[in-house]
């Protein structure tokens, strides 16, 4: 008889022992398959909602007077309009969602209000990301909620801006920023209204989240943009930078400290049910060697059975795990449901690891079942 | 022939020795029906599991037709198990998940073996397990399931047959009929050692052998 129907067999045979072993894999995958596929679904929303706070970056003009651009809010100096294509044309680089801006305080209508003109988002050939900041049509103006509140101004009106006629398009929400008493319109509208076309005076973006702790991200962007627009300086807005690295990295270590110890754990349980699979089994493995029966058979036998485990666990605590991921991880990570998806996979490197991970946990005991010496459990009658 | 040059076992514990053999040489010519009888401890199984290529003596030879069992790796001694030797325990020693038929085809040598299934359905028939096939052996009675043991024994059509105790755990009527099926693989040419305390084999042996404190 070949090795695979015997171990199967014996399986059937010797069901709870399997079971057990199984509970114990089906755990593993479990907890891998449930932190992985409900952590990355809170990675994803936690990159959308730091992102969500604004941009992190601010890269102007290097002549700027900064004394100047902290009391206006946004630099009096300008730049060319291309740098934001010249940077995002340029792959490498930590740099993304890069909205090329314009800004003047102008009055209008008796009040001071911040005219904003902004291109739609761009990012580098090799990140490409959807945008998160509204995109603005040229004859259209999305007003700042204060503004509109103030001047009883909504949505499909028409206003006159320094001569040019907008209709507007959207009024904002409450930012409790300077944001509230801005007036968006696409960037060339804005350019020709305060007469500087093709100048910008500010590149916002977001740096990627792609750095390992320790490095220091600033003096690695400031670096980067030295290289290519040499012209520009970069502001980092730091409370918004480390919050956001610092969520994020607090998912991957609390991933990194949990995985190995549940590993540890079901690597030791696999271990000993093995053993005691091995102990139940000594006069099989004695028959099986005097009856020819050689070391490769041996081992294949307990080996097998451990791939089989591993295998059919990683199934199992695939499903189990992205069921809880879906049931529970909306609660536990507080995200969304939706934002939770089953990750296939996982399914593979389940299909992969737990196998490995079994015949691993079985290594000693099959090892002792090998080097066991037969003619001492066939003359213990 | 099977020949033993003064060979000697001792098992070494924590604080004592036992010389389970001490010196034992003999021969034992082919087609030969042996019975060694002995009362417990007194190295019966040792000497048995030695002439098996089971146990390696602490000191002399064990040689089957000239060659010396434990000169040869594991493997080629695995292989010489499987293709000349049967064994046949006091305790079955059946896998309990695999059915009759699957346990009488469980050596190497009848995996190899196209014709073993065959064989095994005419052992069966002759051993009078043909209605058993399906069976595990929890379902099977004492007699039985020593039965199933001398088929997987014989099955690879080994020359020589080594039991045991075949009978320790059996009534007198199934005893005897073990002793039978072993008398009949003599006849049919092999060669069979019984190891017994009892003496129910005798009236079929060729030659009995006392064994006590490890001594023929």
């Amino acid at each position: 008889m070949t090795t695979v129907p015997l171990i199967l067999k014996e399986i059937g045979h010797r069901k709870l022992n399997f079971l057990l072993g199984l509970f114990g894999v089906v755990g593993a995958v479990t907890l891998f398959v449930f932190f992985f596929t409900a952590s990355e679904a809170s990675r994803k929303e936690t990159a959308r909602l730091m992102r969500d706070i604004g941009l992190n970056l601010r890269i102007i003009p290097k002549q700027t007077d900064m004394n100047r651009f902290w009391s206006m809010g946004f630099s009096d100096q300008t730049m060319p309009e291309d740098y934001v294509r010249r940077l995002a044309s340029n792959r490498g680089l930590n740099y993304r969602h890069m909205l090329a801006t314009l800004q003047k305080r102008v009055v209008w209508r008796d009040r001071e209000v911040i005219l904003t003109g902004i291109l739609p988002e761009v990012s580098p050939p090799d990140a490409p990301k959807p945008s998160m900041s509204f995109t603005i049509k040229p004859g259209t103006a999305y007003v700042g909620y204060e503004l509109a509140q103030g001047l009883g101004l909504k949505r499909g009106d028409a206003v006159e801006i320094f001569g040019k006629r907008f209709t507007i398009e959207r009024c904002l929400s409450e930012s409790g920023s300077e944001d509230d008493i801005r007036i968006y319109g696409h960037l060339h509208d804005v350019q020709g209204m305060v007469k500087l076309p093709g100048q910008i005076n500010e590149i916002k973006a977001l740096n990627c989240v792609c750095l390992t702790p320790g490095q220091d991200s600033l003096s690695i962007l400031r670096e980067q943009l030295e290289r290519v627009l040499p012209e520009a300086k970069v502001i980092q807005m730091q409370a918004i930078a480390k919050a956001r690295e610092k969520q994020r990295q607090t998912v991957e270590r609390y991933l990194a400290f949990i995985m190995p110890f549940v590993l540890v754990v079901c690597v030791v349980w696999v271990g000993v049910l093995a053993m005691m699979n091995v102990r139940e089994r000594r006069q099989e493995i004695g028959i099986l060697r005097a009856i020819g029966h050689g070391s490769a058979k041996i081992a294949g036998l307990f080996l097998g059975r451990a791939v089989v485990l591993g295998a059919f666990g990683a199934a199992v605590g695939f499903a189990v795990g992205t069921g809880v991921a879906l049931w529970f991880g909306p609660e536990i990570f507080r995200i969304t449901a939706k934002a939770i998806k089953p990750m296939y996979v996982l399914l593979g490197w389940s299909l992969l690891g737990a196998p490995a991970f079994s015949a691993l946990a079985c290594f000693i005991p099959t090892t002792v079942a090998v080097t066991q010496d037969p003619a001492v459990t066939l003359s213990q009658e | 022939m099977f020949r033993f040059e003064d060979v000697s076992k001792i098992y070494r514990g924590r604080s004592r020795e036992v010389r389970a053999l001490d010196g034992v040489s003999l021969e034992i010519d082919p087609g030969q029906f042996v019975v060694v009888r002995g009362p417990s401890g007194s190295g019966k199984t040792t000497l048995l599991l030695m002439m098996g290529g089971m146990l390696r003596p602490t000191s002399g030879r064990v040689l089957v037709d000239g060659i010396d069992v434990y000169t040869m790796s594991d493997r080629d001694r695995a292989r010489f198990r499987a293709e000349r030797i049967g064994f046949v325990f006091q305790m079955f020693h059946l896998v309990p998940y695999l059915n009759v038929t699957d346990n009488v085809l469980l050596p190497a040598a009848a995996g190899k073996d196209r014709s073993a299934r065959a064989r095994a359905g005419g052992l069966l028939d002759r051993l009078s397990l043909s209605q058993r096939e399906h069976h595990k052996p929890s379902e099977l009675s004492a007699g039985e399931r020593q039965r199933v043991a001398i088929a997987r024994a014989v099955v690879t059509g080994p020359k020589l047959l080594l039991a045991d105790e075949p009978t320790g755990n059996l009534d007198p009527d199934n005893a005897a009929e073990v002793i039978g099926h072993l008398a009949a693989f003599q006849r049919d040419g092999g060669t069979v050692i019984v190891v017994t305390h009892g003496t129910i084999a005798d009236p079929h042996a060729d030659r009995i052998l006392q064994i006590r404190d490890g001594q023929l």
